[in-house]
């Protein structure tokens, strides 16, 4: 049985590409088509975590329904509470030399 | 409410969403050798100017119950713990303690 000559195979792929329609690319070179190819990944990560309904949204978009958003409400509640038992976030110091990072001990 | 990191990995999703095809399009130009060097670079370039949160590796599938980066079951989207909560009280459909 004789050898195939290589410009027979290569003639033979040629075909075969065109009549599967599939790129010719006897060098391998890279066309990055892989890129193009690929399907996008975006729609399928966007929608991993369960859609969660965003209370304060709500309230701000329908104000006429008038919505009570329990778990801000709460939140507030307790920072009043937490006020008046002289818990709450310090003042806002109005010069460099009120910060109390400045008066820090090192 | 979500905890910083899950709101984060939110974010990085909806970021690579958005900008995903024109990253492909410039991966195209970049990759492809049969076009110019001088193309090719400029669309390296290009690439190099998008944020951190475009790139799809810096997204991590966390646990969608608590949070937790680690030991996470892919297909309920939940870390072993709280898939076991979950599965014991019978809230995964089609999933039951194993005895035989």
């Amino acid at each position: 049985m004789a050898a195939i000559r290589p410009m027979r195979l290569a003639s033979l792929t040629q075909t075969r590409c065109s009549i599967f329609q599939t790129a010719y690319n006897p060098t391998s070179a890279r066309t990055g088509a892989k890129y193009l190819r690929a399907r996008l990944r975006g729609p399928s990560m966007v929608k991993y975590y369960p859609q969660e309904i965003d209370m304060a949204a709500m309230v701000r978009q329908w104000p006429e329904l008038q919505l009570v958003n329990h778990a801000e409400e709460q939140r507030l509640r307790d920072v009043e509470d937490r006020k008046k038992r002289g818990k709450g976030a310090p003042k806002k110091a109005k010069r460099k030399e009120d910060s109390r990072r400045a008066n820090r001990k090192r | 409410m979500p905890n910083a990191r899950v709101l984060r990995d939110i974010k990085a999703r909806n970021i690579v969403n958005a900008n995903e095809i024109l990253r492909r399009a410039y991966l195209y130009v970049a990759r492809n050798e049969s076009l110019s060097p001088q193309v090719r670079h400029q669309a390296q370039l290009q690439l190099n100017t998008f944020g951190k949160y475009t790139r799809p590796t810096t997204v991590k599938n966390r646990c969608s119950e608590s949070g937790r980066g680690r030991g996470i079951i892919s297909e309920f989207a939940m870390c072993r713990y709280q898939f076991r909560l979950k599965a014991l009280n019978r809230e995964i459909p089609g999933v039951q303690k194993a005895s035989w």
